[in-house]
């Protein structure tokens, strides 16, 4: 039984005409990593707003088909019920902090407060919270003094302690520099390894490729192609719509045409990968797991 | 320096440097027996003492400015509390006591006449009177916030019912106005590289305002729409109760001080309507 389901959607926003996202069918399995790709404008961040249940709750608008996590569909359902299932955290770090508190610590506990969480149980997961993306440190500083990636990753923080059943990130290191991002990254690596279902839209194709299970290019509002990162993020099917091919890709790309490439291996997306094709006589890489 | 003054005039915004600190509130850490009280007595104090000031009879007010001082010294905030009175509330009071001094109509009794003005005993005594309930009035406000955390003041009074949203509204308005202004330096500063003129005449100035308050003020709607997704994916409007993180603590004899307080101000306002 599929976590989220979503079958035949459609969506408008309020006021306008275009279709958002056009007949999408999408199952995702407990404990599935999936990660959006697609053009400004494809319908990711309304999709993340869907699975989060602000699209109908928040936004209004006109959405046929139904969306189902965790059993429950969302028309049937109240926006402050949803979130307890499913947890959203977005691009700008600033605008997630709530700016009702005044260290980290109580930053994430406003959440638990919120939905009663008795005082002592409430210290517990903060901190299990805090120490699961290692941020234990910052929790006495105010979430108003820390950098971009920091601050993210309190948000993620804030999001996770309600233990949401799925997490959706919405290009949520679109505002970082590469220190921000990597930081960042470094939590979302923790919770793909605790197994957590993470739906995930990014532009970041490197980094998608390192934790997706699987990826949905998006375009349109349809779902291109739904297949492993190493298939959809390789895809010449991809070319000139706009998504961003990471520069491995385009590079062996390159290398191909002038037969460089060897033939018995797919595209890289990674420099691990790119660094294995590459090498004539294919030893362990050096550089594994050394990110981008 | 001059210059960056000159622009900083433009934008009308309220700058509360001197005491504010980096968790931008004015509390001072310390262990006193003011910081000891429970924050609702702490209130309750405050709106006691206005009440004396105001509504009892009138030579409650001077009498209450000495306890007053005192109070700042045993809450052990009077370096904070002198600088605050120094700075803020001796130049309103004393500017509001010569304006009343001056300018009150309804004496009698001549003092001296200092070239146009006739100063009277009456008056003066009317705009000590005043000066001195504004001064209780204000000084009772800032050792409570010296003593008092905002988030301490606001779980209290949410987990005695206060609604949330409530709240909410307080203590992130005192967090994100100097988010704004900082925003708002940085328009400033962007629209000026691109030549917009904000030191010239006062027409222009005025005509400088309009590409400034367009991106701060469209801008932050943005920002209060992303906000109110982020509190909400929070469980922000959860219709359950409400739990807080820190216990706050309310003895007896914080109960007891607020009924005694409570009391003493009926008091005062039944014997002064009685006397009167």
């Amino acid at each position: 039984m599929a976590i989220v389901n979503l079958k035949n959607v459609t969506y408008k926003y309020p006021l306008t005409d275009t279709l958002v996202l056009d007949g999408i069918n999408l199952q995702i399995e407990e404990g599935e990593f999936v990660a959006v790709v697609g053009p400004n404008g494809a319908g990711k961040s309304t999709l993340c707003y869907m699975l989060a249940g602000f699209v109908p709750h928040f936004y209004k608008g006109e959405l046929t088909g139904t969306v189902e996590v965790a059993g429950v569909e969302t028309q049937e359902s109240s926006l402050n019920e949803w979130v307890m299932n499913v947890g959203l955290a977005f691009q700008n770090p600033f605008n997630q902090i709530s700016g009702a508190k005044y260290t980290v610590f109580e930053e994430i506990a406003f959440g638990l407060e919120n939905i009663g969480v008795p005082r002592k149980d409430m210290k517990e997961r903060v901190e299990r919270a805090l120490e699961m993306t290692g941020i234990l440190d910052l929790a006495e500083r105010s979430p108003y003094s820390l950098s971009g990636g920091q601050q993210q990753r309190v948000a993620l923080t804030s999001i996770l302690v309600m233990e949401p059943k799925v997490l959706v990130l919405d290009e949520p290191t679109s505002q970082m520099d590469p220190i921000g991002t990597r930081e960042v990254f470094g939590v979302i690596r923790t919770m793909a390894e605790r197994g957590m279902t993470v739906v995930l839209a990014e532009h970041k194709m490197e980094w998608i490729a390192q934790f997706a299970d699987r990826v949905i290019a998006l375009h349109e509002g349809k779902i291109l192609l739904d297949g492993k990162p190493g298939e959809v993020l390789t895809s010449e099917l991809l070319d000139g719509k706009g998504f961003g091919i990471s520069r491995y890709t385009s590079t062996a790309r390159e290398a191909q045409e002038q037969s460089l490439w060897p033939n018995n291996k797919n595209l890289p997306v990674t420099l691990d990968e790119a660094v294995e094709g590459f090498t004539p006589n294919p030893s362990p890489s050096p550089l594994k797991g050394e990110g981008s | 320096m001059c210059r960056r003054r000159k622009y900083l005039l433009l934008h009308f915004s309220l700058q509360v440097r001197f005491t504010m600190n980096l968790d931008r509130s004015f509390y001072v850490p310390a262990k006193s027996i003011l910081h000891s009280l429970n924050p609702l007595t702490k209130l309750t104090l405050v709106f006691a003492l206005i009440s004396f000031a105001f509504f009892s009879f009138p030579w409650m007010a001077p009498v209450l400015i000495l306890p007053v001082f005192i109070m700042g010294f045993v809450g052990k905030v009077q370096k904070q509390y002198l600088n605050v009175f120094a700075k803020l509330i001796l130049p309103a009071i004393g500017f509001m006591f010569i304006m009343q001094s001056l300018f009150l109509p309804g004496g009698e009794t001549l003092v001296f006449k200092f070239s146009i003005f006739d100063i009277y005993t009456e008056t003066i005594r009317t705009a000590f009177l005043t000066v001195s309930r504004i001064f209780v009035m204000i000084s009772s406000f800032t050792l409570l916030l010296l003593t008092t955390h905002p988030s301490e003041l606001m779980s209290d009074l949410t987990g005695r019912g206060l609604p949330g949203q409530f709240a909410y509204v307080i203590i992130s308005t005192l967090q994100i106005i100097p988010q704004m202004q900082a925003k708002a330096q940085t328009i400033i500063a962007a629209q000026r590289s691109r030549g917009l003129d904000t030191q010239s005449t006062f027409r222009k100035r005025v005509g400088a305002l309009v590409p400034l308050v367009g991106p701060l003020v469209f801008g932050s709607l943005v920002e209060v729409e992303e906000r109110a997704i982020a509190i909400e994916a929070r469980g922000f409007t959860s219709n359950r109760t409400k739990t807080s993180l820190y216990e706050i603590p309310d003895s007896s004899f914080d109960k007891a001080l607020r009924w005694v307080l409570v009391l003493l101000v009926i008091i005062s306002i039944v014997s002064r309507i009685w006397l009167s």
